[in-house]
Parts: structure tokens; sequence; C-alpha cells
């Protein structure tokens, strides 16, 4: 493997020192490029109290690139399947090598607080979140306090 | 085929750097049996057929005509051309009387060089001179402008690479990336995908969807008329580039061709080869194109379609083209609604299936009518000349039945109605024509020549009829 470049030792420098509240991203011990990554759910969302658990790597032409981001926490949003994946723009033609690990994680977080079931991935959830918003969210909550909350 | 000749004369006459419009001005001592084509035939339409350099002066001739009208340099008047379809008169009233060039204004030069810089993709350091930027002022060093431009490269983009700065949508024009770009193999592949680009956003001009064919074709409109390379023969649609199909449109067309990927499994057990004879139940297999069958057996004329006797079908009462819909369907039940639904989808998917499989016999019939011809010229009745009006005829033929074959898509997504009705006529007076023509064709030793050329003359002008009405639309 070629050697780390620069821009990623300032980065994950910066996230070890000065890490975004809510957020705690790490670095694996045999993989510099792979991130285990734990998001809080924000405040006033269904995912309220939730640790959710996601892995980031950072391909070959990163920055150039987007990061590749997945839940590996099971979560109730419309814009993420069950396979974990996440619909989200910048991490698809909005991608901009200026963006960084920390501003993606953080827009992810965003996507907690603001589910967009107008753009979906998973179909049924979005559907629900359209038709019955209050069941989604009830649908939502249960699933945080079911696989997010102890362990 | 008679337009696939006019396209050859086209393509010689624009190499010798006349364009069409010379030819068609000077058209008086051509051949005028040529222009009587153009006429006649609704799915012609005046194209040329030009190889990569040609189109490349082409293009370059618009972009001269832009960059010395507004006094901009080729490479900005290259950006304007390919974010305005290459309509050179739009681009220069717009921006005469904007009297400016918006997004294009000189890109700034760091102030100061011997002051340092961070850049924000790399995180690294360096002196002022290594940095270059878009109009927009987002300055980044060089390597990170050229690591970018490679991975959008390797992907297939080129012109629509743009600033990295996030949300913003400035575009890098040609030379920038040309400047900044060090590998010259992808400095090739970024001028080879430029290329397509351009030739994607010009309106009038479209590469050849035949595999491996370098052609590109510039038409006199941008409709759905009908191109046949000049190089590899591929038939396909100016305006979408799929196999050719008037009288159904473009987006129709797609529509039922993705129909048919998803739905025909259903329709596969239909498509078997054999049938019986409705009267005798002998097996019969169908090796020709025509869709009026004689049992060898009991001599019974029957057609293929509905198996319905063939007396039926040479009257004005053809009607087995035309789907009858359950006037009472509303009322029936949600199965009984989705039978009918699948029921009227196999009619027509069944007829458009069975001519595209006539197509396929009917260049056998050809194969065997060149052999039929050569026997008859070897053996003493008359010379070869004398049987020409048989391969005009094949040839007419495929094309007739080709539009036929076509008509069916545009048939099922047609609204019920009176234009249904006059539409679904003339498609069964061009199938009872066609069906007329394959018969003469594969008989034709017993049947005299008038009679075929009167048939073909008819089969024609039932197709263009129907095609004409359709372009009016």
């Amino acid at each position: 493997m070629t050697a780390l470049p620069r821009r990623i030792i300032k980065e994950t420098q910066r996230l070890m020192q000065e890490p975004v509240p809510g957020i705690s991203a790490v670095p694996d011990e045999n993989n510099a490029r792979y991130f285990h990554v734990i998001v809080t759910g924000p405040e006033d969302s269904p995912f309220e109290g939730g640790l959710f658990k996601l892995e980031l790597f950072l391909p070959e032409d990163y920055p150039m690139s987007a990061p590749k981001v997945r839940f590996i926490t099971k979560i109730y949003h419309p814009n993420i399947d069950r396979l974990g994946r996440i619909c989200l723009d910048i991490l698809k033609d909005k991608w901009s090598p200026a963006l960084q690990i920390r501003t993606v994680l953080l827009s992810i977080q965003a996507l907690l607080s603001a589910p967009n079931p107008d753009d979906p991935l998973a179909n049924d959830v979005a559907e629900l979140w359209k038709v019955n918003e209050a069941e989604a969210i009830r649908n939502a909550r249960e699933w945080t306090r079911r696989y997010a909350m102890d362990n | 085929m008679s337009t696939g000749d006019g396209c050859h004369s086209d393509m010689d006459y624009s190499d010798d750097d006349c364009g069409y419009a010379d030819y068609y001005n000077t058209a008086e001592d051509c051949d005028s049996e040529q222009i009587n084509v153009v006429k006649a035939d609704p799915e012609y339409t005046v194209c040329d057929y030009l190889r990569v350099e040609d189109v490349e002066r082409l293009l370059n001739e618009s972009v001269e005509t832009l960059s010395n009208s507004l006094q901009v340099t080729p490479n900005v008047a290259k950006v304007l051309l390919h974010a305005h379809q290459w309509a050179v008169p739009d681009i220069i009233g717009k921006y005469r009387a904007e009297d400016s060039l918006p997004g294009l204004a000189v890109a700034p030069e760091p102030a100061d060089n011997s002051r340092f810089l961070r850049c924000s993709v790399c995180l690294s350091t360096y002196g002022a001179e290594h940095f270059r930027g878009l109009p927009c002022g987002h300055l980044f060093c060089k390597l990170c402008w050229a690591t970018h431009f490679e991975v959008q490269i390797s992907q297939g983009i080129a012109l629509d690479i743009g600033c990295m700065a996030q949300d913003c949508k400035v575009l890098a024009p040609e030379d920038f990336v040309l400047n900044l770009l060090a590998r010259p193999n992808l400095r090739d592949k970024y001028q080879q995908f430029a290329f397509r680009d351009y030739v994607k956003s010009h309106p009038l001009l479209r590469f050849c969807p035949g595999a491996n064919c370098q052609i590109i074709v510039r038409a006199k409109e941008a409709r759905a008329k009908r191109c046949v390379c000049n190089t590899c023969q591929t038939d396909f649609c100016f305006e979408c580039g799929l196999n050719y199909h008037a009288p159904t449109d473009c987006t129709t067309v797609k529509r039922w061709l993705t129909k048919c990927a998803d739905d025909s499994e259903t329709a596969n057990y239909i498509s078997a080869h054999t049938k019986d004879c409705p009267r005798c139940h002998m097996c019969i297999e169908k090796n020709g194109g025509c869709n009026h069958m004689q049992c060898y057996s009991c001599k019974y004329d029957f057609c293929w379609m509905c198996l319905g006797d063939w007396k039926s079908h040479g009257s004005d009462y053809y009607e087995c083209s035309r789907y009858k819909a359950n006037p009472n369907i509303v009322n029936e039940s949600e199965q009984a609604q989705a039978r009918e639904a699948l029921k009227k989808y196999l009619h027509y998917y069944e007829r458009w299936e069975n001519h595209s499989k006539s197509l396929k016999l009917e260049k056998q019939t050809l194969q065997s009518v060149k052999t039929r011809i050569h026997l008859k010229v070897m053996n003493g009745s008359g010379t070869w000349i004398d049987w020409q009006y048989l391969l005009d005829a094949a040839a007419l033929l495929a094309k007739c039945r080709y539009t036929l074959q076509y008509t069916y898509p545009y048939a099922y997504y047609m609204e019920a109605g009176p234009r249904k009705e006059l539409f679904e006529y003339q498609q069964a007076q061009l199938e009872a024509e066609i069906e007329n023509l394959s018969w003469k064709i594969e008989r034709a030793e017993t049947t005299d020549r008038g009679d075929l050329m009167n048939q073909m003359d008819i089969a024609e002008k039932r197709r263009t009829t129907l095609l004409k009405d359709f372009f009016e639309l």
C-alpha cells in the first residue's frame, strides 16, 4: 500500500484532537483508511438517545472521490436502507474534494434530524413517513430503543 | 433501398467540400427520381454521414465564427457553444445585447508571489505561484487540480468537470484542464471525451449507433427521421438513436421496448414457431414472411395471426390487426381486468413479434429470389435486368413490413377514439396489401410483372399515407 497522503494524516489528527460533538471517528489499527464511527442520535429526533455505529472507508483516490459510509446499526429512516446504505447527495454527485470526513459525518447527523421522504432509499419507510408521520416516528423510536441503546 | 442510395450520394457530395445545401440548390441537373423519393417518402430526411475529421472541422468553424464576433478566445467560445447547443446566432444575440460575458471573467491571479497559501484539498502549504483557479476565484494547488482531473476523466467525464469547491458550479474550460494535466495519455482521453461531449450537445449531430462505427450523422433538422449509415448500414432514428420506429414516437417506442423486455416471458409460449392447420390440424411451420398461409395438406387458405379464413382478409373487412376491447370491462372484477390488460398487450405483442419474424424470414426469401433470378438468367429466360423488379419488390416489402411492425406499439398506447379507429383502419389496409405483396413475391414465377408492380405501388402508397398522417400530427 502506498504511503498515507498528508491530507488523511492531517484530518485524522484533527478528528482526534478536536472531535465533533456527538460524533466519534477512530481509524482501524490495521488500516488507516478505515474508520469506526459512532454518531449519537440528535436531540428532538426519534433517534435521540441512540448510539449508531457506522463504518467509513476512504478510497484510493480520496479526496477526489467521496468516502464510502454505511450504517452498521439498524435504523428506521427513509434515506437509509436495510443494508445501512445512505442516500445523501454529497456522498454521490455533490461530492467536492474540499469536503472532509467531519463535514460528511455532520451531514449524516443532520440527515437524522431532517429525514427527506421525497428522496427515498427505503421505499416502505418513506411511504409511511409521508402518509402517517406519527406512526413512522413511533417505529423509528422503537427501532432506536431496540437496536441503538445498551451495548 | 432508396433511402440508403440517397444518403450515399449525399456523402459523395459532402466529400468534395460542398454541403447538402449546394447539392440541392443545383439539383435540377441531378437525377430527378432522387428528388421524388425525398418528397414522396415522409420518413426521408437529408443527412450527411461524416467522419471525425469532418466534424472537427465543422465544429471549429462554429468556434471561429463565435470567437471572432464576440472577441473571445476559442476556449471561451467552446464553453458557450457547448452550454447553448451550438446555436451561434442565439449566443451572439444574447451576449451582444448584454454587452458582457457572465461567468467568463478572467481567472484571478494570486496577488503576491511571495505569499504562501494552504490548499484546502491536500492541506499542504505552497508558494502562491503553485495555485490556480477558475473565474469563481477558488484557488487550489496545481497538483490537486491534476489529480481531480485524472479521477474525473477516468470516470468518462470531460466537459462537465467543475471547480473543486463545495457547491461551486463553474466548469473548467478545455485549456485550463489541458494546461494542468500532466500525463499525455490522459490528455488524449480528455480530448476524445470532450469531442464526444461536443457532438452530444449538438442538436444536429449524432454518433452512428452501429457497433464500432466511427461515422457521425448530420441532419438538416433535429427530428425523428430515418438514417441509414452509409458505412455500416445501421438503420436508426436520428432523434433517439434506437432502431427506426415511425409511426411510433421516440418515448413510446422506449416504453414499449422496456415493457416487452419485462413482460415477454409471459408471451413466449405464444411465439412458438408452429401452429396447427385450423381445418385439417396438420402441424405447420411458418418458413416464409407472408401471413397468408396455405396448408400443404388440405390447401386451406388461412391467416397465421388469427387462424381465420383468409377470404375475410382480402376484402375491406381486414380486421385482424385491430384489437377488440371488451366494452363492459370497467364493470368486471379486478382479475378480469388484469386478464383483459394482458390479453390486450399480448394481442399487440404477438403482432409486433410476428412481423419482426416475418422480416427475418423475408430476408431468406430475398436470398432465394436471387438464386431464382440467377437460374432464370442462366436458362435463357430473360436477362438479369429483366428480373430486377423482383429485388426492388423484396426491398419494398421489407420497408413496408418494418413500418407495419412499428405501428403496433403506437396503436397499443393510443387512446380509444375516432383517431385510433382511423389509425387501425389504415394499419389494416397496409397489412392487407403487405400480405398480398409477400404472397406474390414468394410465388413470383406465376404472377406477371405488371401485377406485382401494381401491388408494390399500392403497398407503398398505403405506407406513405399512414406515415404522412403521423408526421403531420
